[in-house]
This record gives structure tokens, C-alpha cells and sequence, in this order.
């Protein structure tokens, strides 16, 4: 179409087309991602400070009834705010607790699989070539196993192994930080290549290319600053899978052993649905608001820096 | 078709290094003589028994060898090893989790495709109407739910309170009794394929509204082609790509990955039966499971890329030219 | 579909298409766009329009607006244009579909993006057949044929089924061609259907489209910014600035007597084989008008070069020549008026009109 029309419109709809009057095209105003960060600032405040807030109970007290402990002895409400679980812990204090590992975890992963990944697509895209089939036949390998399936494995193994890299043992949480990591690396490796590929045919770097910049000069201040918001953009939403992994890990028996995870509790209270929606099913609301917490945020990010979704 | 085998033949790479990179990993700390053997035996097993089964499966040879040798045995004798523990030969091992898993796969992929396309198609349509507006919601959300999260709820609902289904699903083929198998497959295929169809819904209304702005729209419309017929003939086969793609690399997913819907339903899929082989190192299991897996995943991404040349005569004519 | 046409009563004796006071805004996020500002005319049946107008006056939209191919949610359409005698500015898409394809066809700029990449060059001629005129596969696909000869596109047989891509812009201009004249349309947009296409494609294609409207007796409307395609390819000119028509006239008639000095100014900016070499182009100064607030008086008026004080004060409105009734303008001091002469002589010497 060469009509200039400010905002783009579909031309194939069913509508009378005269004196057609167009209501104002309703903007709804993006509160999706204010609410995304505060759920996260709120809850990672509340993990980091638990210790100190006088609402949330110790992560270790028992919420007793009668003076005697009981298994789903109170249901959400005054005296444990989301009940209490099968050993009679407060379900409200182990979720906020539970939020300590998920977002450690998480965290450390994306950055892991940020560096490795972009390394990787960076070098694949710039260099193209043999470093380019050798990068993508590695990513290739890393998706030929389904994600869940891969981290188990790895786990596993580096659990019996018990790797000790001189006075560092890498214990439970580094395992799975780690193994995350690895699963973060396709993905990003694969979009940070792409860009690079339509980045480094760009005017901006043919000439400092043709000023006789060096390659690694062009990589970090040509290439790398064009890719940082789409490799941001798409750890935020990685970071929403990765928690959610994590939380999967839990549920199948390899968390970490304390404190608790959502995961674990999620776990430990499905059999008992029946009696006690409440154990699993206020960890899955926790799991679920940072999830879309996370790709809010992502989405907001992607809306900004322009980047299409079909590329993540 | 010389583009054809340079794809096949980097997909034959991918799938060696990853089946030998699972051997590695299985038998890596293994390295003393009749280690393996022990392994999967057990502790109280005797010397004897050791030495049988390292003779018999080469397991005495360095790596490498025991790579050749498992993987000679799978693609020349059919023989994908055997369970020592189950006492079982791995193909009937693995028999009913094969069908719960096809199952399982088959009618997730199959009803997130049935919701996902005409609401995409729709939503592109009427573009920024209430019925797209809300769609767009829905997906959104539905892509943010993990299935350990989703399950709980959708079995709270539906199971616990409704009583609509049965909690722990047994295993009913659609050949004893066809309602009772729908019934035990409804819950975890829903808890599978809905955010699959929204993932799907997201990339295919984005192609469709890309599409839907193109020029041969506008004179399909200026030929007097009814509305239908241009969504679904003109439209629909110009948009399929992104979502092609999201078939592929959903797969594997669907495949082995379906491990915490498994857990929920308490239906032993691969995915299942590969998680307790690894715990219980049950070596030739894992490295066979593993091989069948990541077979399945190259093979169909090996058949959406043929699928791609199918769609756009573009791309055939381009890669007949390579 | 075609019957709706048919079962109203068609006005065979009157003007093929009669258009008044049609405006077209588009809603927007800055305000309305008066992209079609009051524009009437009249074609008569199997005669030829072109109009003329640069990039933003307006003349793309007029032809889609004609059509109602413009899309329904942000276009708002006044005025009234009748087909045949009839009103078609208050049909639906659903009731305009039977004339789409049937009555009116319509050929787009680009033929690289105007086909489906994925269809057969077959199918997509022979879709409108099967759709308005209920033929059978097989006798759509040998009218196929038969169009894809007429259109001058060799071995048709073997085109029918070969995908877009696999032709060079001028024939995918002629399988356009062959699809507009499927239906036997009486009327034809032709909307800059050369502006993709080489310059040796060009000439051909229009031969071909002037051929193709005198063999079928049908009306054609020939949208373009190029005041050269049209001048031997059309009965009628009409040219539009600013989404008005400011002149309107046979084809010699404006040639050789053009009143508006935007007319003239888009007849100075085509280069001339005479002239001699590194001559400087001819160009009008300034940008076209903001269409959201539309100046008060012409709108010619900032960038004319002979604009006086009333020219930016009152609109001029739409007057016929003395010498000529088919011929009408919008000026106040037309070119050859002595108010004109007495501008020109004013022009420093080293303007862009000087070149001429």
C-alpha cells in the first residue's frame, strides 16, 4: 500500500466503509510491567530481609495448634497467612524464604549463560566461516536433548562426581546454577548470532572496518553495544524460564536442600490437594507471579528496543 | 538436493556427538575395569556376573570402542542393548512408554494446532478488537504458566473439586476403551497444549498481521476474493513459517520433556523412564533412550526444514540453485 | 455477486463514473488527514483519465477511494460517486465485492510484492473467473491462457504454472494486467503501474494497457506522478495537488493551453532530451501541504512562483476556459493571464524557471 497512513491497518476487514467513525483506538496504559517490578522488588526485598521483618515468621517456627504441632493444622488466615504445611510450617514464611534460592539461582544462571552465550554467538556471527559451523553445531548439540532432560543428566552426573576445583566444591546450588547457565547459552547464542550477522554487513561497521579498526575493537565498541539490549530483552524472558526450571528441578527431587524451594514444596504438598489446597498451591501463585513478573518486563523491554518476537 | 545432504549430514553430526556426549557423562568417574559392569549390577553383584556382562558388551575397550560397539550393535543388529537391572531387553523396556508418550504428543501437538490456528487467523483478521485484545491477554498469560505450576491448579479444579476426572491415570488404550482413554489423556493434554497454542497463537498472528498488510492481499481483496478465502488460501500459507519453526523446536519437548506432566498424571512416558534410568544408572538405557530422543528431534527438524521448501516455492528454487 | 449490479437499474446512457464532492480523511494520530479534499469529476464510458499529481496530493487515494478499497476502520469517506448511475460510496465490502474484479480492476504499483509468492501464476488469474463468472478449473485455466497470449507474455502455457518469482518485473506486470482484464472490466485503475519497471519496460506496458482499453472498449483511470506517461496514453488529464483537483482537461487542450502554474511546473520538471547536457533539473521548490491543516487560501500558493496577496487569502474555486468548456481550473492569475506575465517578469533571472 503507498498510503500514507499514521497507523498501520488492516485492509483486508468486514466493515461498512462509509462515514465509518472511528472511536479513538483505546491505549491501554502498560501497567503489565510497574506491576512486574514491583512484584519483584517487593519479593526480593521481603527474601533478603526476612530475617528482620516482624511479619514474616521464622523460617524454622512451627505454627503450633493448642500448643501442638499438626500437619495442615491452620488454613490460610490470621495465624499463618497461607497456612500452614504438612510439618506445620508457616507456607507464607517458606515462600518468601523459597524466593532466597529461585532468584540466586536464576540470576547466576542468566548471567552465565549471557557470557558463554554471547561469546559464542558473537564470535559465530563476526567471524562466520568454520568458527561460525563450530559454534552452531555446538548450540544445535545443546537443543538436540530437551532442556528439562539435559539439565537432569548433568545434575545427576556432577552429584556423583562431586567435583572439587581446588578449595571450591560445587555443591548442590552451583550444580544446578551451572546447569541452568548451559540451557540459557542456545538460545541467546542463536539471536546474539543473528543480530551480529545483519550488524557487521551495517554501515557503521564497514567503516570503521574501512578505517582499519581491528576486529576485536570492532566487537566491543561497534558490535557488542548493538546487542546488549537484545541479549537483555531476552535473558529477562530466559529468566522467567529459568525460575520456572529451577522450580521444575525441585519437584523432581533435585533442589536444593534448604532452605526450601517452591518447587519442593509444590512437591511435598500434591498428594494431600485434597485436604490442603493450600500448601501447593500458594508456592505455585509465588512461581506464577514472577514468572510473568519476569516476562512483563521482558515484553516491555522488547517494545522499547523494538525486537520482534519471532526472533526470541 | 546438495542442499539436502549438507543439512543431513550436519544433523548426523549433531546426533553422534550428542549420543557420545551422554556416554561420556554416564560413564565419566567409571574408569576403573568392570566399573561400568558394577554400575549397573549393583553392589552385591558377583565377579563373575561382572565379567560376563564387560565381555559381553566390550565394556573392557576404552571409550571410543564401546561407543562403536553400542552404536554397531543399535544401527547393524537392531539391538539398542539391554536393562541389566530389569532384566529386559531395552526394546521392551521402553514398549508402553513409547505409546503413552506418542499419546501424549501426538494430541498435544494436534489440539494446540486445532485451537491455535483459526484463533491466530481470527485475531489477525479483527485486528485490535476486543476478541484480539483479549486473545493477545490470554497468550500472553498462558506462555508464562509452567506446567508444574498449571497442573496443580488445573487438578485442584477439575479433579479435587469438580471430580470430573480420574486423579491417577491408567494406562487405557483407545482400542479397550476408547471413552475411558479420552478421558484419562484430557487433563495432562490440556495442561501440555495449551501454552503450546499460545506460543503458537503469538508467532502465527504476528506473521498474519505482517501478511495481512501486503500488496497481493490488497488486490485479492480488488479481485472480489471473499474475505475467508483470502485469509485462508492467500494469507495463512505466506504466515506459516514462525510457526513451523516453533513446531520444531517444541517437539523434543513434547517428546521427553513432558516429564513434570508425567509426574502429575502419573503416566510413565520416555522422559519418565529415561529420568529413573539415569538415578538408577541403568547405562545402555539412557544412552539408548537418549539416541532415540535426539533422533526424533533432528529427524523433525531435518522434516519442517523439507516442510519450509513444501510452503515456498522461493526457498525450493533457491536451494535448488545451492 | 455481479447480479446486485445488474438487478439495479444500470444507467447505460450516462456517465460511466460521476464524482461529487468526494472527500477522504484518514484518522490519525496527529488529527485528520484531508487526504481527498472535495474532488468531482465525470468519465465517460471507455474513455481514458490520467491524473497527475506529485508523491502526497492525493491521487493514489482518490483512485482506492473510487474502488472502496481503502481500509474500512480508519478511512471516512464524503460525497457521492456514482457507477453506472448508481451509488456505490455507501456499499459494503461485502456488496462492493461484486463489483471488484468484475466491473472495476485494478493494477498496483509494484508487481514484485503484488503477487502471492506462493500461488501459481494459473491460480491467481484464474481465481476472479471462478469466483464472478462460476467457470470450471479447467476452462478458467485456458481463459488464463488465452489472457497470458493477449498480454503479449510468450510460452503461456508453460507460465501458467510457474510461481511469480520465476518472472522479470515487466512480465509480472503483465500477468497483473492479464488478471485486471480477466473479468473484462469496464473500468481499469491503473495506479503508477510503470514507476517499478525499467524505462524500456515502461513504454511497452503502457502501449499495452492503451491497446488492451481500445480493444475491450473500457474505461481506464491511469494514476501517476509523470506527466509524460500520460500525455499519449490518456483522453482526459486531470491534476491534482493537495488532495484538490486544480485542472482538468483534454488531454491537448491542457498542452497546449495549460492555466494552472502547478500543471506548468510539473511539465517543466521532466528533463528533455534537447536540452543540453549538465542542464540543471528543473524542481518545485517546498514541500506539499500538511494535509491535517490544510493552508487557507490555494494550496499551491508557498511554493508558486507567482503568488500574489489574494492567492493566500481565498481558495481559488474551479472555473471553465473561455476557449475550451471540457477545460477547468483552479486559479486566480492562470498561466497567460497578464497578472502571471507581470509576476514573471519579476522572477530574478537565476531561478529554477530560467533553465526553460
Amino acid at each position: 500500500m503507498s498510503i500514507d497512513l499514521e497507523e498501520p491497518t488492516a485492509t483486508a476487514s468486514e466493515a461498512p466503509t462509509t462515514l465509518v467513525v472511528t472511536k479513538k483506538p483505546f491505549k491501554m496504559p502498560r501497567l503489565g510491567w510497574i506491576f512486574g517490578t514491583i512484584w519483584l522488588v517487593t519479593l526480593s526485598f521481603c527474601a533478603l530481609f526476612a530475617g528482620q521483618l516482624p511479619f514474616i515468621r521464622e523460617y524454622s517456627a512451627k505454627v503450633k495448634v493448642n500448643g501442638r504441632a499438626k500437619s495442615y493444622g491452620w488454613g490460610p488466615g490470621w495465624n499463618a497467612w497461607f497456612g500452614t504445611d504438612k510439618s506445620s510450617f508457616d507456607v507464607f514464611a517458606r515462600c518468601i524464604y523459597g524466593a532466597r534460592v529461585t532468584l540466586l539461582v536464576g540470576v547466576g544462571a542468566t548471567a552465565l549463560g549471557l557470557f558463554l552465550g554471547g561469546i559464542l554467538g558473537i564470535l559465530g556471527g563476526y567471524y562466520r566461516g568454520r568458527i561460525d559451523r563450530v559454534t552452531s553445531i555446538f548450540v544445535d548439540c545443546l537443543l538436540a536433548l530437551p532442556p528439562l532432560l539435559l539439565a537432569l543428566l548433568l545434575i545427576y552426573r556432577l552429584d556423583d562426581l562431586e567435583i572439587q576445583i581446588w578449595f571450591w566444591k560445587v555443591t548442590r546450588p552451583w550444580e544446578i546454577t551451572i546447569t541452568l547457565g548451559i540451557l540459557a547459552i542456545a538460545p541467546l547464542a542463536r539471536i546474539v548470532r543473528a543480530q551480529t550477522i545483519s550488524l557487521r554487513e551495517r554501515e557503521f561497521v564497514l567503516a570503521a572496518r574501512s578505517l582499519g579498526a581491528k576486529n576485536g575493537r570492532i566487537i566491543f565498541r561497534e558490535v557488542l553495544p548493538n546487542v546488549v539490549p537484545t541479549m537483555l530483552t531476552v535473558a529477562f524472558t530466559g529468566l522467567g524460564i529459568l525460575i520456572a526450571a529451577e522450580g521444575a528441578l525441585a519437584f523432581l527431587g533435585l533442589g536444593v536442600e534448604s532452605p526450601q524451594t517452591w518447587g519442593k514444596m509444590i512437591n511435598a504438598g500434591r498428594d494431600d490437594l485434597a485436604k490442603a489446597w493450600w500448601a501447593t498451591l500458594f508456592p505455585c501463585l509465588f512461581l506464577l507471579l514472577s514468572v510473568v513478573s519476569f516476562n512483563l518486563i521482558g515484553d516491555q523491554m522488547a517494545r522499547r528496543f523494538d525486537i520482534r518476537e519471532a526472533a526470541i | 538436493m546438495r542442499y539436502f545432504l549438507q543439512r543431513f549430514s550436519q544433523f548426523l553430526i549433531v546426533f553422534f556427538l550428542v549420543t557420545f556426549g551422554v556416554m561420556v557423562l554416564m560413564r565419566a568417574g567409571l574408569n576403573a575395569p568392570g566399573d561400568p559392569a558394577r554400575t549397573m549390577l549393583g553392589g552385591t553383584a558377583s565377579q563373575q556376573q561382572i565379567d560376563t556382562i564387560t565381555a559381553r558388551y566390550h565394556l573392557d575397550s576404552n571409550i571410543l570402542g564401546q561407543y562403536w560397539f553400542w552404536l554397531k550393535g543399535m544401527v547393524w543388529e537392531g539391538d539398542f542393548g539391554y536393562s541389566v537391572q530389569q532384566n529386559l531387553s531395552v526394546v521392551d523396556y521402553m514398549r508402553p512408554t513409547i505409546l503413552t508418550t506418542l499419546f501424549l504428543g501426538v494430541y498435544s501437538l494436534v489440539w494446540a494446532l486445532i485451537i491455535a490456528v483459526p484463533l491466530a487467523v481470527y485475531q489477525a483478521y479483527k485486528r485490535d478488537s476486543f476478541l484480539d485484545k483479549s486473545g493477545n491477554f490470554f497468550s500472553f498469560f498462558f506462555i508464562s504458566v509452567p506446567a508444574l505450576v498449571f497442573a496443580p491448579f488445573i487438578i485442584y479444579i477439575f479433579v479435587t473439586k469438580l471430580d470430573w476426572f480420574p486423579r491417577i491415570g491408567e494406562k487405557i488404550y483407545p482400542w479397550d476403551d476408547l471413552g475411558a482413554h479420552f478421558k484419562n489423556f484430557f487433563l495432562p493434554v490440556v495442561v501440555l497444549a495449551v501454552p503450546l497454542s499460545a506460543i503458537f497463537v503469538r508467532l502465527l498472528r504476528a506473521d498474519m498481521v505482517a501478511t495481512l498488510q501486503s500488496d497481493f492481499i490488497t488486490l485479492a481483496s480488488a479481485k472480489g476474493v471473499p474475505p475467508g478465502r483470502t485469509l485462508w488460501t492467500h494469507a495463512l500459507r505466506n504466515s506459516l513459517f514462525s510457526l513451523l519453526t516453533s513446531v520444531g523446536v517444541n517437539l523434543g519437548g513434547l517428546v521427553g520433556g513432558a516429564l513434570i506432566v508425567e509426574q502429575y498424571f502419573n503416566m510413565k512416558g520416555m522422559g519418565f523412564l529415561l529420568v529413573s534410568t539415569i538415578l538408577s544408572k541403568d547405562l545402555f538405557v539412557v544412552q539408548s533412550l537418549s539416541a532415540i530422543l535426539v533422533a526424533t528431534v533432528v529427524l523433525a527438524n531435518l522434516g519442517i526444514d523439507l516442510m519450509y521448501a513444501v510452503i515456498d516455492p522461493r526457498i525450493r528454487h533457491a536451494r535448488a540453485l545451492s | 455477486m455481479s447480479d446486485l449490479i445488474q438487478a439495479s437499474a444500470r444507467d447505460l446512457s450516462g456517465p460511466l463514473i460521476e464524482l461529487t464532492d468526494v472527500k477522504t480523511h484518514f484518522k490519525t494520530a496527529r488529527g485528520l488527514v484531508r487526504a481527498v479534499d472535495g474532488v468531482s469529476f465525470t468519465l465517460e464510458r471507455g474513455k481514458s483519465l490520467g491524473i497527475v499529481g506529485e508523491s502526497g496530493s492525493g491521487k493514489t487515494v482518490l483512485s482506492r477511494s473510487i474502488m472502496g478499497l481503502l481500509p474500512p476502520k480508519a478511512a471516512v469517506r464524503h460525497g457521492s460517486i456514482k457507477f453506472e448511475g448508481r451509488e456505490i460510496l455507501g456499499l459494503s465490502r461485502s456488496q462492493m465485492r461484486g463489483i471488484w474484479g468484475s466491473e472495476m480492476a485494478m493494477i498496483f504499483q509494484d508487481p514484485m510484492t503484488s503477487l502471492n509468492p506462493v500461488m501459481k501464476i494459473g491460480r491467481q488469474i484464474a481465481e476472479p473467473l471462478r469466483i464472478h463468472l462460476n467457470m470450471a478449473r479447467s476452462d478458467a485455466w485456458a481463459t488464463a491462457e488465452r489472457l497470458l497470449t493477449d498480454v503479449r507474455i510468450p510460452e503461456a502455457a508453460r507460465r501458467l504454472n510457474q510461481y511469480p518469482h520465476e518472472l522479470s518485473g515487466g512480465m509480472r506486470q503483465r500477468v497483473m494486467i492479464a488478471i485486471a482484464l480477466a473479468c473484462g472490466p469496464t473500468v481499469l485503475f491503473a495506479d503508477e503501474p510503470t514507476t517499478a519497471l525499467d524505462v524500456t519496460v515502461q513504454a511497452q506496458i503502457l502501449d499495452l494497457l492503451g491497446e488492451q482499453r481500445r480493444d475491450r472498449n473500457m474505461s481506464l483511470i491511469l494514476v501517476t506522478h509523470d506527466l509524460g506517461v500520460v500525455a499519449g496514453h490518456t483522453d482526459e488529464i486531470a491534476v491534482m495537488y493537495g488532495g484538490k483537483l486544480v485542472e482538468k482537461a483534454p488531454t491537448r487542450s491542457l498542452f497546449a493551453n495549460m492555466k494552472m502554474p502547478y500543471t506548468e511546473a510539473l511539465l517543466q520538471s521532466i528533463p528533455k532530451l534537447t536540452d543540453p547536457s549538465h542542464t540543471r533539473l528543473s524542481v518545485i521548490n517546498g514541500r506539499p501541504p500538511d494535509l491535517v491543516n490544510p493552508p487557507v487560501g490555494c494550496r499551491f500558493a508557498a511554493r508558486c512562483l507567482y503568488t500574489q496577496q489574494r492567492c493566500r487569502e481565498e481558495e481559488p474555486p474551479l472555473v471553465v476556459t473561455p476557449e475550451d468548456p471540457e477545460h477547468s481550473y483552479a486559479c486566480w492569475y492562470p498561466v497567460g493571464s497578464p497578472a502571471y506575465f507581470e509576476a514573471k517578469a519579476r522572477i530574478p533571472s537565476n531561478s529554477t524557471v530560467e533553465v526553460l
